[in-house]
């Protein structure tokens, strides 16, 4: 059972400090969402994520995980958008009532493109970052442990929450329960279990809070970490230097009224 | 509840992740028969009794449950032959009540809603729970809820029945009273496979011994000879019940299974030393 | 050491109490242990010495809980697990969430009190090299059975190195090997000056290791002393707590006439091998 999705390559993205990467990946996606124009999303891709992608050597789990998370929404957006945008004008296909427009497709491929690189961008972050090491880095820089703690804790927790539900559903085969059929029918078997699961895990979290506690979770002594934190000169100042670029680059073109 | 053979034949199991559990196991097991698997953690004792039931599908070797091939049927239909207490009762309860949860079982096998009610009654009194029938399984014990777990199986009138771990978590009421589930399961005639760390109660109520250590079976046979093989019982890890420990210590050459065994051939070296 | 007058307590919401006039006083360097059974209130009793009740669970606790003479309840929390390490029933919830090998799991504790890095790594070594665990240092704690989820949540809570270490049924989940190794590693403990207060139904083995024995049954502690007069006592049954089989078959023996004039029941193998060899025994 692997509890994260994070692969470890050794590639010199794997290295970086991860709030490096945090912070480019959040300048990332600050720039495509401030821009409002499909070929900035466009560019960020060329020049900056899919190169990282290819250096991480995570390209292919990258692409399965965020198809996984993108078509559906894309999917959705574009036959909604390209058939029902109000601004449609320009018809490209007519069937029957309905109409794809130009505009809508436009409009659809400025929102897709964006979703693609906020959705590129976290997930690489995720598979060459380990939650605990962005954990401790965040923590060493003086974020709250409680609160790197629900993070970390979450992502953990959701494997957990599977395990569990899996060893329930087994347990439930086990005692003759018949999990063949369609997949509604396994979402209606699986649905019972929820209030069980859930009810299970507050049980838990309330035991592993004592647990947290008995180890000096609250103590209010600086905190030190096992694992030391990569870092570089570069690094550091790459994390000044990348938000102020982004901010830049944001507000230049309103400025000088090229947008 | 006829009688049904089980037959593991050259089983091997390979875990996705490489492991290989199980290397070679070949184990016959009749009708009525009390079976106990012994060994150290990761020996391989619960990946070997889970393909009983099919959770694990041998890579290599059959097993037979009665006269079906287990590759040939799934997990619920297995349920019908085989009934399987898991080892944490958190992963087996689900139900909003007691009661109901018991009955969750026959339910699936298609008893009628009368004998269904009846069962589960009934199991629960075998498992001394009536009282708590209607309450919420999350606001028992853990020594209760791996009672609930336990009746829930028995409620399902297997003609087998495997529990792992039993008496953990249990304290001594609740020890003798899985010890005296095992004795009324054998005089309905149904097999019982048991997985266990404690040896006195292994003893008490399990006639054959199954020693495991990674992934083989290193001895099997009787109880009183198994825990007569100190060599291969170091092997394993496995330490003889307290009786036969204390008998090998006195120098008896008897291996005493229980109390009444020990007392009673205390008495008769006495009587002919007397004599 | 440990000091525990006249405690009661009762859950929130509750009027039952769980505890009633609990007494304890269990010495420096001591392995004491509790029986209960089932239900009897010793999670709850394990939580009030390692001062999470009332800390944390609230309800209402009179009488007083010392810890090397300072009063758990006038204790910020945090300084009250300093002084005491509790090791919990489930070792699954024991496992933070927060780390992500075995290794960063023992280390937890010791990052939040800010031990320095080299000494981190020289004590999580440590307690591994006792514990046998060197082999899954850099493994994920959720990948590991039950029983070496056990074994690190032990662990996490030795290299704290906290003067007194509460244990709630800390080898339910191991086998024999295992299960010995924890108490060997408890009797090292104790000899480096460690108090041990561990709740366990495994008997043989507490007679062995254990220095005093306490029964806690009906919400109280209604017997206590030297382990060979505990588990010897008569009332034990009443009390759910059963016996060892030595112990057994020397009533069953004594019933049968056969040792006549014997006056301390065995509770060991030793013990029992006194009596039932021929020429100790009532011929």
């Amino acid at each position: 059972m692997s509890s994260t999705v994070y692969v470890d390559r050794g590639s010199s993205i794997h290295r970086l400090n991860p709030v490096t990467k945090l912070v480019a990946m959040l300048c990332i996606i600050v720039i495509v969402f401030a821009l409002p124009v499909w070929w900035v999303s466009g560019l960020v891709l060329a020049v900056a994520i899919i190169p990282a992608a290819v250096v991480s050597r995570c390209g292919r789990k990258l692409s399965r995980i965020s198809a996984t998370i993108l078509l559906p929404i894309l999917v959705v957006l574009f036959v909604v958008q390209g058939l029902t945008f109000p601004g449609g004008k320009t018809a490209l296909i007519s069937w029957g009532v309905f109409t794809v427009t130009s505009e809508g497709l436009h409009f659809a491929l400025g929102i897709g493109l964006r979703l693609v690189c906020l959705v590129l961008a976290s997930v690489l972050l995720v598979l060459t970052t380990h939650p605990g090491d962005l954990m401790s880095a965040l923590t060493a820089r003086g974020m709250s442990p409680k609160f790197g703690y629900i993070i970390s804790s979450t992502l953990q927790l959701i494997p957990a929450f599977r395990d569990r539900a899996n060893a329930i559903l087994l347990a439930q085969q086990a005692r003759g329960l018949s999990v063949r059929g369609s997949p509604l029918r396994r979402i209606k078997i699986m649905m019972p279990l929820l209030g069980p699961l859930i009810l299970g895990m507050f049980t838990d979290v309330e035991d592993r809070s004592t647990a947290m506690e008995a180890r000096g979770f609250g103590s209010t002594a600086r905190r030190t970490s096992l694992v030391p934190v990569p870092d570089s000169s570069v690094q550091r100042v790459s994390r000044w230097a990348m938000p102020m670029v982004s901010l830049a680059v944001i507000v230049v073109p309103f400025a000088t009224g090229a947008l | 509840m006829t009688g049904m053979h089980l037959r593991f034949e050259d089983v091997h199991y390979r875990y996705p992740a490489g492991v290989e559990a199980i290397r070679g196991v070949s184990l016959a097991i009749e009708p009525g028969e009390r079976v106990a698997i012994v060994g150290q953690n990761g020996a391989g004792k619960t990946t070997l009794v889970r393909h009983l039931n099919g959770i694990f599908k041998p890579t290599a070797g059959t097993v037979h449950v009665g006269d079906w091939l287990t590759t040939d049927h799934d997990i619920a239909e297995l349920a019908a032959r085989v009934g399987y207490v898991f080892q944490n009762p958190d992963e087996q309860l689900f139900a909003r009540s007691v009661q109901a949860d018991v009955e969750f079982g026959p339910r699936n096998l298609g008893v009628v809603p009368e004998e269904t009610t009846r069962r589960a009654e009934q199991a629960l009194a075998t498992v001394g729970l009536v009282e708590q029938k209607n309450a919420h399984p999350h606001h028992l014990s853990l020594s209760e809820r791996k009672r609930v777990a336990l009746a829930g199986v028995l409620a399902m009138h297997t003609p087998i029945v495997v529990l792992d771990e039993p008496t953990t978590g249990q304290d001594a009421a609740g020890i003798d009273m899985v010890g005296k589930v095992m004795d009324t399961l054998a005089a309905d005639g149904r097999t019982v496979i048991v997985i266990t760390h404690d040896m006195d109660f292994c003893a008490e109520h399990f006639p054959r011994v199954v020693v495991m250590t990674n992934g083989q079976i290193q001895a099997d046979g009787d109880a009183r000879t198994v825990f007569g093989l100190a060599q291969t019982l170091a092997e394993a890890a496995v330490e003889p019940p307290q009786l036969i420990r204390l008998s090998q210590r006195l120098g008896w050459g008897y291996s005493p299974l229980n109390t009444a065994e020990f007392v009673e051939y205390c008495a008769r070296r006495r009587s002919e030393r007397v004599g | 050491m440990i000091r525990l007058d006249g405690v009661s307590y009762a859950y929130p919401d509750t009027v039952r109490p769980v505890l009633e006039n609990v007494s304890l006083d269990i010495g420096r360097g001591t392995i004491a242990g509790i029986l209960g059974a089932s239900g009897a209130g010793k999670t709850t009793l394990a939580k009030i010495i390692a001062g999470f009740i009332p800390h944390v669970d609230g309800g209402e606790l009179s009488g007083t809980v010392s810890v090397e003479g300072q009063g758990m309840g006038d204790l910020q929390l945090a300084e009250a697990v300093s002084r005491v390490g509790l090791v919990i029933q489930n070792p699954f919830n024991q496992i933070s969430g927060a780390r992500y090998t075995v290794r960063e799991e023992i280390a937890f504790g010791l990052e939040n009190f800010g031990v320095a890095r080299p000494e981190m790594q020289d004590r999580v070594g440590e307690v591994a090299d006792l514990l046998n665990l060197g082999p899954l240092l850099d493994r994920s704690p959720y990948e590991l059975s039950g029983g070496q989820q056990q074994l690190v949540a032990i662990a996490s809570m030795i290299v704290l190195r906290t003067p007194v270490l509460v244990m709630d049924e800390p080898t339910s989940q191991l086998d024999p090997a295992g299960t010995r190794m924890v108490f060997d590693v408890l009797s090292t403990l104790r000899g480096a000056g460690i108090t041990v207060v561990i709740f366990e139904h495994k008997l043989e083995l507490l007679h062995q290791h254990a220095d005093v024995l306490y029964v806690l049954a009906d919400r109280s502690i209604v017997a206590a002393g030297d382990p060979t007069d505990i588990l010897a006592d008569a009332h034990l049954a009443e009390w759910h707590i059963g016996s060892t089989r030595y112990t057994r078959v020397a009533r069953a023996a004594q019933k049968r006439g056969l040792l006549a004039g014997l006056r301390h029941l065995p509770v060991s193998l030793e013990q029992a091998v006194a009596v039932f060899a021929d020429d100790g025994g009532a011929r």
